[in-house]
């Protein structure tokens, strides 16, 4: 994935684990997978919104729990929200996975994302 | 308290779960300055669980942690109230347990209300599930009750309300709306107050990691203070901890709280108010405290949130043997094999999943590489079996490996739990009838 950026900015290519510039939490209610990003500030909340499109969310889960994933923002809280409907099929106590609710850890995989950096052209002159 | 004059209502986080723990709570009815404690103590595991109490004995059912959780409340609820879905099952035998509590502690006073009809097994028929019904018996069914019957157990002078199925945001905010009697914007803010302190410690600095930010210390965690809400007429709250109570408290982990769980944040769908968080304020106060403002909420939905519970036929067994030292991973890599091949050729099963503990149990194939050979790791079988007696095969299969397997395994774990399937649909608001019972002496 090298040489997507934005040039009038440089130093495409830079790239950033998700973990390093945003908090996370996974829920769940019945099968329905819920993940909550927080950007630190606004400059990550534009890296997440432009970087983890809610097919690159799908992708994470795939392995563990795959569901097409509904992406919800939320820009005043500089707050993203991934909602996979079909995720945990049954629901918790149907589960195959070790012990009961892995699926706490379940915001790893969107946390241990590497993402480009290249800040929007906007922030980097303001 | 506004009763009292004042225009804020103090509301308090004493548990999240079942489980949760016990002195948190004991040290908000001590501090004089909460005016009643919410302590939410009910998830599908734990009704489940308690539904299996009940059918085998008609006066069990509720939380058996009861006792140890009100006990020590029971002495300062006359002036800090307590609202709690301990009832799980049976609200109303849990209410008779807690008046003959209240009477061994000498506290003869105390009015105790249950709260009533969030069973509706009996109405199931009226029912619009979400989802097609799977084979197997039903456990239960149970719709979401909101602030109705609590705020009517409350204005009837209830000093304990115990429920059974009830959303969380409703039952923290019920005393709260019952005191300051919100409505409105204001009862949107009373139950996004609600809803940000129903898991207790998660927002006070639990399950919480922050870019570039040590974790919480141990000493921190071992006595994490809880969150309480001073909740205004308009309905914005301050949320602090208790004065000297450890944690932390900040804008991050109410913005994670806030959305957790919720799905689309500009419609959240509570039996009272369907909730827009889009354009709630946060806003740091100083150490441990922060202002919530903002919420919008539009009319409350015809129908109620319904949670079915269906007993399949048939045992998970989740099964674990440990290999350590030099050559643990290679071993243990083996052992899993082994256990692939023999699994549907010896048992017949379809249904299993072989992993490691300590490489990929937790997210499988999402996991990331393993940097180096731990000195000791777990192989891990889950299986889904048709009957208990396939289940003890399974462990008996991972058992032999010990004898026929790759050298030094042992440390062999197994569990088995009920193959348990939970369902939500949706139920006209006419067909539930709730109401109060009062457990008097």
């Amino acid at each position: 994935m090298t040489g997507v950026g934005d040039i009038a900015t440089g130093r495409a290519g830079d790239m950033t684990r998700v973990g390093d510039i945003a908090t996370g939490r996974a829920g769940d209610k019945g099968d329905v997978l819920d993940l909550t990003l927080v950007a630190y500030d606004d400059a990550g909340y534009r890296m997440l919104a432009r970087e983890i499109t809610s097919g690159r969310a799908a992708e994470a889960l795939k392995h563990v729990a795959p569901s097409e994933v509904m992406r919800y923002e939320v820009p005043g809280l500089r707050a993203l929200k991934f909602v996979a409907p079909h995720a945990l099929p049954g629901g918790v106590h149907a589960s195959l996975r070790a012990g009961l609710h892995w699926q706490k850890a379940a915001i790893s995989l969107l946390l241990d994302l590497e993402i480009h950096t290249v800040a929007d052209v906007d922030e980097r002159r303001a | 308290m506004a009763m009292g004059g004042h225009a804020s209502f103090t509301i308090g986080a004493g548990a999240g779960f079942a489980g949760d723990r016990i002195e948190p709570a004991v040290r908000m009815a001590r501090s004089g300055e909460v005016d009643a404690i919410a302590l939410e103590c009910l998830a599908e595991r734990t009704l489940v669980h308690a539904l299996r109490m009940r059918e085998a004995d008609p006066d069990a059912g509720f939380d058996p942690r009861l006792a140890r959780r009100l006990r020590p409340l029971l002495p300062h609820a006359a002036h800090c109230r307590i609202v709690t879905n301990l009832g799980a099952a049976n609200p109303l035998a849990a209410a008779h347990a807690a008046r003959r509590l209240a009477r061994d502690e000498g506290q003869t006073k105390l009015r105790i209300a249950a709260i009533v009809g969030d069973d509706v097994a009996a109405q199931v028929d009226d029912v619009e599930w979400a989802q097609a019904t799977c084979d197997g018996t039903w456990l239960g069914a149970h719709a979401y009750l909101g602030l109705e019957a609590l705020v009517e157990a409350l204005a009837g002078g209830a000093d304990v309300v115990i429920t059974g199925r009830v959303a969380d945001s409703s039952l923290v905010a019920a005393a709260p709306v019952h005191a300051l009697g919100l409505s409105g914007a204001a009862l949107a803010g009373a139950m996004t107050a609600g809803h940000l302190l129903e898991c207790s410690g998660q927002i006070s600095g639990g399950n919480l990691a922050e870019p570039g930010v040590p974790y919480l210390d141990a000493q921190t965690y071992a006595r994490l203070g809880y969150p309480v809400a001073d909740v205004a007429v308009d309905g914005s709250a301050t949320l602090r901890l208790l004065e000297g109570d450890r944690g932390r408290l900040n804008v991050a982990g109410c913005t994670l709280q806030l959305l957790y769980e919720v799905h689309d944040p500009s419609r959240y769908v509570t039996p009272d108010i369907v909730l827009d968080f889009t354009g709630v304020r946060l806003e740091a106060l100083g150490e441990n405290r922060v202002r919530v403002s903002d919420a919008r909420g539009g009319p409350r939905p015809e129908r109620l949130k319904v949670i079915g519970f269906l007993a399949r036929r048939g045992v998970i067994a989740d099964v674990e043997i440990a290999y350590a030292g030099t050559g643990a991973l290679a071993r243990a890599r083996i052992a899993a094999e082994v256990l692939r091949l023999r699994l549907p050729r010896e048992l017949g099963l379809a249904e299993f999943v072989v992993d490691l503990v300590g490489v990929d149990s937790v997210l499988g194939r999402a996991s990331r590489p393993l940097a180096c050979e731990p000195p000791e790791l777990r192989v891990h079988v889950s299986a889904r079996c048709a009957d208990a007696e396939l289940a003890q095969s399974v462990e008996d299969e991972v058992y032999a490996l010990t004898l026929c397997g790759p050298a030094g395994g042992g440390s062999v774990r197994s569990e088995r739990r009920a193959r348990v399937e939970s369902i939500t649909g949706f139920i006209p608001r006419e067909c539930v009838r709730m109401r109060v019972e009062w457990a008097d002496a």
